[in-house]
């Protein structure tokens, strides 16, 4: 069995039926075993499409997910997937095609240090130097990427190891370090748990990575505690739970923001006080005393400290903690903020309102349809006025907030979850930026619905542009965008425009109701901006609001 | 403030890099650097200087696969 056999070989015994990849000349071997292989390869048409894919396919279902590239600009246009997928703890695998060993070092032609590239971007990451380790590798690269907190594990296999014959040890996978949970921390937690008077809870990411929302739900429903959720928390919190307030952050809602700010202690659930969601970090929760879950140590004390650590896997630690009914006196206040600063769609004119349509898409969508964005304004409506049953329900870039991540990754769930309804949500300036992958969807008739919105801007930096730098608009100007419906009709995929309140719901009843690839181009305000917003430097309590500007 | 460290890395021709890309990265000057191979293993025996406490390096260091153990010399300083 060549390298290349035993690759695609390992990974079909790992359970992988799909990867996402772009051949070239390093990696011709492993292309070579693909073919007729049981692993389907679903070719985008630039690696960082891959990336994203693979991402997606990995986000919408806590599965692996497989990318392939070759060596030089190859491996380079992986790394800002393997960034992403970093700092959001996405399990993906990257394989690229080295030079010959022997050509390592010499500056030959598509010769990059990529295992050098890889070490800010990835968990862990290994080149290849001998045929006898390649199978142990890949099999430690696959557990790696899925064990503990995940994240994204690079494999760099030189051409020659490809090329020569290797032997297959079957490797036993050691078991997985869990960090055992502190009883003394679990006795401080609840004590301060007994004591709390106006408790929050403040709900990550982890809770999708650790597959605990059956765990977090049973500990609300006890509590009847106020959740508040990160970008990537969206959907652990069931929409329908009484006190769930939403996001929090920078473009949270008041009604977060504000029972943060009010709450004295503070049940921090795989999440890692990221700048985005504190605002001013020394005002962030000041009268809090926080509780702390996480499974990565590291996180704990990083930005906040904590009175109680439960470094543990979530599905172990949340049921330690003591499930004290929430009081009334703080649950009626709770109610009372959800209740004034509650969203309006009532939008004056008949120009296109994102919320509105956003929320409208929400309401008509199947409940258990993916939603992928982009990175700007839209990305912050959809996570404002969408909701979400499940966090592989909202893919989108939280901590490196990548543009041009939305289209690719809607690419990877469609393929994950080939019955379910995917839509990417998308800014006329990302939407552009992994363009090419409309060829993907067209290639493999994947029907992923895609909605523009179009403010003829890079709208975020717009709105900071006249906020705060005295409305000096520096290149953010994109009036001279394509007709994106053009442009999708030249990939085969159809779709309409609609520029007036009045065409948003039959647009959404043709988009929901398509049954291939279907664009709806919404023209909208190009002076609109995302409320509320907490500026630079401010505490979570100090957001402007639209009355405010 | 001044913190000594010994660390054991697995003798991976790459460990050595990432090690030191975390120290840098996480904000930790590197006044002192001796590295021994020894037993199959890299020991390392450093000290770095920030006004960070050093607990955000230790816990950052601990969680690279090439790390097998850390330990921080002077433990009365910020030591988590």
């Amino acid at each position: 069995m060549t390298g290349a056999e035993l690759t695609i070989d390992l990974l079909a015994k790992h359970g992988v039926k799909e990867v996402f990849g772009y051949p070239g000349g390093a990696i011709m071997p492993i292309y070579d075993a693909l073919y007729g292989a049981p692993v389907k390869h679903y070719l985008t048409r630039h690696e960082q499409g891959a990336g994203f894919a693979a991402v997606g396919f990995a986000r919408s279902t806590g599965k692996l997910g497989v990318c392939f590239a070759t060596s030089g600009p190859g491996a380079t246009n992986l790394i800002t997937a393997l960034a992403d997928a970093m700092m959001d703890s996405v399990p993906l695998l990257a394989i690229t095609g080295q030079v010959p060993t022997a050509a390592i070092g010499s500056d030959a032609f598509q010769e990059i240090d990529v295992l050098g590239m890889s070490l800010s971007c990835t968990k862990h990451s290994y080149m290849v130097e001998r045929p006898e380790d390649l199978a142990e590798i890949l099999q430690e690269a696959m557990h790696l990427a899925q064990s503990g907190r995940p994240g994204p594990v690079l494999v760099d296999i030189p051409k020659d190891i490809q090329m020569a014959q290797v032997p297959f040890h079957p490797w036993l996978a050691a078991d997985d370090y869990l960090p055992q949970l502190d009883l003394k921390q679990v006795a401080i937690a609840n004590q301060l748990l007994s004591e709390a008077k106006r408790p929050v809870a403040y709900v990550g990411g982890g809770v999708q990575a650790a597959d605990a929302q059956q765990q977090l739900m049973q500990f609300l429903d006890k509590t009847q505690m106020p959740a508040v959720s990160t970008l990537k928390a969206l959907g652990s919190v069931l929409p329908e739970y009484e006190y769930n307030l939403g996001m929090l952050g920078m473009h949270g809602g008041q009604a977060a923001n504000l029972a943060v700010q009010e709450c004295d202690v503070l049940v921090c659930i795989g999440a890692r006080f990221d700048d985005r969601v504190t605002g001013n970090l020394s005002k962030f929760a000041a009268k809090a005393k926080v509780i702390h879950l996480d499974i990565d140590a590291a996180e704990v004390g990083k930005r906040k400290p904590a009175k109680a650590s439960l470094i543990a896997d979530l599905k172990s630690s949340l049921p330690q903690l003591e499930c004290f009914v929430t009081e009334q006196a703080w649950l009626a206040h709770t109610k009372a903020m959800m209740t004034e600063h509650a969203w309006r769609y009532d939008y004056p004119g008949e120009k296109v309102y994102a919320p509105y349509l956003l929320n409208q898409l929400s309401q008509r969508m199947p409940q258990n349809g993916v939603v992928c964005c982009d990175v700007g304004q839209h990305q912050m409506w959809v996570a404002q006025h969408m909701k979400f049953s499940h966090p592989s329900n909202h893919l989108s870039s939280g901590g490196a907030g990548t543009m041009g991540f939305g289209l690719p990754a809607a690419i990877g769930a469609q393929v994950a979850r080939p019955n379910d309804f995917v839509i990417t949500v998308s800014g006329d300036g990302s939407i552009m930026m992994n363009i090419q992958e409309l060829a993907t969807i067209r290639r493999n008739n994947l029907p992923v619905k895609i909605l523009i919105l179009d403010n003829q801007r890079l709208g975020m930096v717009r709105q900071w542009q006249e906020l705060f730098f005295d409305g000096r608009y520096s290149e953010t100007n994109l009036s001279d965008n394509p007709d994106f419906v053009q442009l999708a009709a030249v990939f085969g995929i159809p779709g309409q425009t609609v520029t007036h309140a009045n065409q948003v719901d039959d647009a959404i009843t043709a988009l929901v109701n398509s049954t291939g690839p279907y664009i709806v181009h919404a023209c909208i305000d190009d002076k609109e901006n995302v409320w509320p917003l907490v500026p630079p430097g401010a505490a979570n309590d100090e957001m402007m609001t639209e009355s405010v500007k | 403030m001044k913190h000594s460290l010994t660390v054991t890395l697995k003798n991976q021709s790459v460990a050595v890099e990432r090690f030191l890309r975390v120290v840098r990265h996480r904000g930790f000057d590197l006044i002192h650097f001796q590295l021994n191979m020894d037993d199959g293993q890299y020991q390392v025996a450093m000290t770095v200087d920030s006004d960070k406490p050093i607990h955000l390096l230790t816990t950052q260091l601990n969680k690279l696969v090439d790390v097998r153990h850390v330990t921080l010399e002077n433990l009365h300083q910020q030591a988590m």
